[in-house]
């Protein structure tokens, strides 16, 4: 009951940002009643899966200060979980998702442990390394469909089907995405005031001296990492109905183990609202820029300069991400 | 009240004579949108400029009359049995992400309402595209993914125009069963055992994955030994490790299925290492590229390519000629396999909406089915166009076929491809073995 008063709770957050809050989660909840597009809808999803995986990153990248590149490995265990079931055995989603986020967080334990007697730069380079030998071993695993990997038929299941989540319209998806999105909320606002929370935040001021206080510094991160995992694995289960269609090189490629931590550095690590700013500004900048000035315009590779300009701005203007902008502002302004 | 009743009859009557002296055309259909989705950007970004060169050019020929050009879509203007519709195409970009690439079908076909789709050269984006066609009941052509578990899914709404990489192995083997029978132009039988070991790399995604498990079954078959067999990111910066591995293997054949950037990088790397098999071979894609020619240039003689075109077929295809002819004023370059197998798909879709007479998907499907375009009016050397409707291939051309094709300089200097295999339309004599770098 005391946990789920404190994730409920806002109450430390000025009201402004409360009130911002509020109007965006009912904007959200509001967005498919009035007229979009479906190219809008699927931003809209993407955004919402980008967010949940930067909340994730965020619990050990942004709280616990460990760079992790290495998100794609889980984002695929749920995938191929949720896949594996369904197309060999049958078995719904819902029982699916829990199953693969807990193979995710033993991964996470086998890996994490090892891997957390590292630091900074050596911690960075062994999840990626770690990822790369996951997709390798799933390149060449043939239960998993190897490197052509798998497919959710499109002409087996009868959409709308709840229990196994395959449908046709988009708006299904995005509900079941925003449900989680909610849910990822209120647990990452229980998590940072936890005491595993507290802990994390001190191992990231400074280690030796969380350590001097009695904390158990490698046993803290290895079980953030499992959060963190659960997270990006939840999320990757639902991109397998989503898509329908998963394979190595595009589930589990360092381009989506940047992508994720990218996301939440850019909108401010350590912080709530970041990784969901992040997610906010980047997925439809990428999106509609390729629209707008995309193939169609006929000025292929213009919109991928402009985003990667974007990038590059924000991160020499503040390191510290566009909630770290805001912050700044919020400072001067009081004094 | 009368004059009310007077004016309201007047005005109806000028609404019915309105409606009857407007030309019928105005009812129908003005212009037929097909959703075009290739790789625009990313490393097979000059295979997208490819695709989409053929792609609009028989959008061209299709949208006006070119009498000269023995095909029926350059004969009339735009689509004759629609009342003269205008094709009009909307390109996007999959980056070869299969995720962007079913975002951008559902976008295609909800936002911009397009009749049909064709796409989208990566198998594995092709996989994506296609299941978003089948759920939302809109027909989809692809010209130039090869991979055969594409037709082997029951999908209602997807034909494939192009022959798929069983055949195209098979044709390898044919090949080199041939150079052990003495049935190669200018070479005279060779042993089996100088031939014998084999090595494949092929990058990882559904296409490369398919034609290295492909290449393993045909080795068995033809017996041959495969010494060395794997996979590699297409996206790789570095690929000396793999080719060190294929040196010691001492394969005296080497296969490979790759795309533009890692098929120059591949042979860079075997030039730097020394590498010298027998026999070279790539699985089209990025050994057919322009870029594969232009950046690799003379190293590259003796090196053979599968594929569904090349300009020497113009001396045996009038219209293959012309529509080449038109494509290099175009582009500057010749038509390769990637161009002229967009080409015939942007042709098939004419001639598919022709038949249907219609934009309704189910009329599309039903003509589709029936379809039959004759060889003569092709530009790849197939004997025609007609879509399998039963059995475990649904919606497969049946009536494709592939070439081989070798990289030998000529008398001119310049480096172009020789056909070598089918042997009865071989334009030179093969180079054998391969001189080395």
């Amino acid at each position: 009951m005391e946990t789920i008063r404190n994730a409920l709770d806002f109450s430390d957050f000025p009201r402004l940002d409360l009130t911002v809050a509020g109007a965006v989660s009912i904007a959200f909840v509001v967005f498919p009643l009035f007229p979009h597009s479906a190219f809008a809808m699927a931003t809209m999803i993407q955004f919402l899966m980008f967010s949940l995986y930067g909340m994730g990153w965020n619990t050990i990248g942004g709280y616990g200060g460990q760079v992790d590149l290495g998100k794609a490995q889980y984002v695929g265990i749920g995938a191929y979980t949720t896949a594996v079931m369904l197309i060999r055995w049958d078995v719904p989603f819902w029982v699916s998702m829990p199953i693969g986020m807990c193979l995710a967080v033993g991964w996470s334990f086998i890996i994490g442990y090892p891997l957390f007697r590292l630091k900074g730069h050596y911690f960075a380079i062994a999840t990626i390394a770690s990822t790369l030998v996951l997709k390798d071993i799933f390149e060449v695993w043939g239960f998993v469909g190897a490197a052509r990997g798998l497919e959710i038929s499109p002409i087996k299941y009868n959409p709308p089907d709840f229990l196994r989540l395959i449908f046709r319209d988009d708006i299904y998806y995005f509900y079941t995405i925003l449900g989680f999105f909610f849910l990822g909320i209120f647990y990452i606002n229980w998590f940072r005031k936890s005491r595993l929370g507290f802990q994390l935040r001190s191992i990231k001021d400074n280690e030796d001296v969380a350590r001097s206080l009695g904390i158990n510094v490698h046993w803290a991160k290895v079980k953030t990492y499992a959060i963190a995992t659960a997270f990006v694995s939840m999320v990757g289960s639902f991109h397998a109905c989503y898509i329908k269609s998963i394979e190595p090189e595009d589930t589990m490629s360092l381009d989506i183990s940047i992508l994720i931590a990218l996301m939440a550095m850019l909108g401010g690590a350590g912080s709530l609202w970041g990784p969901i700013i992040g997610a906010g500004i980047l997925i439809p900048l990428k999106s509609y820029l390729k629209e707008w000035l995309g193939a169609q315009a006929g000025l292929v590779g213009i919109d991928l300069i402009i985003y990667a300009g974007i990038i590059m701005l924000i991160s020499a203007f503040e390191p510290r991400g566009i909630w770290g902008i805001v912050e700044k502002i919020r400072r001067r302004t009081r004094s | 009240m009368r004059s009310i009743f007077r004016f309201s009859m007047l005005v109806f009557g000028l609404l019915a004579m309105a409606g009857l002296l407007a030309p019928t055309g105005a009812l129908g259909v003005k212009e037929v949108k097909i959703g075009v989705i290739y790789p625009l950007t990313g490393g097979a970004a000059a295979a997208g400029r490819e695709l989409r060169a053929g792609v609009e050019l028989a959008t061209k020929i299709a949208n006006g009359v070119m009498a000269d050009l023995p095909m029926t879509m350059a004969q009339n203007s735009g689509i004759k049995n629609l009342g003269g519709a205008k094709i009009k195409l909307i390109f996007k970009d999959h980056e070869g992400n299969p995720t962007l690439g079913a975002d951008l079908a559902k976008k295609l076909i909800l936002d911009d309402k397009v009749d049909g789709i064709l796409g989208c050269y990566f198998s594995s984006v092709t996989k994506t595209v296609s299941a978003v066609c089948e759920q939302y009941n809109v027909p989809m052509i692809n010209a130039s993914s090869t991979s055969p578990a594409l037709t082997k899914r029951g999908l209602k709404w997807f034909w494939r125009t192009t022959p798929h990489d069983k055949w195209f192995t098979k044709d390898l083997f044919e090949l080199l069963k041939g150079l052990t029978e003495g049935k190669v132009q200018g070479v005279k039988a060779v042993p089996k055992k100088e031939i014998k070991n084999l090595a494949s790399a092929c990058e990882k995604t559904e296409w490369g994955s398919h034609v290295s498990g492909l290449i393993k079954e045909f080795a068995k078959e033809y017996g041959f030994k495969l010494r060395k067999s794997f996979l590699y990111a297409a996206k790789s910066a570095d690929l000396s490790s793999e080719v060190r591995s294929l040196k010691a293997s001492r394969a005296d054949v080497m296969l490979f299925a790759s795309y533009t950037s890692d098929a120059i990088l591949m042979v860079k790397t075997l030039k730097a290492q020394k590498a010298h098999p027998k026999v070279i071979w790539g699985q089209d894609a990025g050994f057919e590229k322009p870029e594969f020619r232009s950046t690799l240039g003379d190293s590259i003689s003796g090196i053979l390519t599968r594929t569904v075109f090349l300009p020497k077929v113009v001396e045996i295809k009038k219209l293959a000629g012309q529509v080449n002819a038109l494509y290099k004023k175009k582009t500057g370059n010749d038509l390769g396999g990637a161009s002229a197998r967009a080409f015939t798909g942007l042709q098939t879709w004419v001639a598919v909406l022709e038949k249907a007479g219609s934009t309704k998907p189910a009329d599309i499907q039903a003509a589709a089915n029936a379809i039959y375009i004759p060889g003569k009016e092709l530009v790849v050397p197939w004997k025609g166009i007609k879509f399998s409707t039963s059995g475990d291939e649904l919606g497969q051309n049946i009536l494709g076929s592939g070439l081989i094709g070798q990289y030998q300089k000529g008398k001119d200097g310049k480096i172009s491809l020789e056909i070598v295999y089918p042997f009865d339309v071989s334009s030179a004599d093969m180079i054998f073995p391969f001189a080395g770098f």
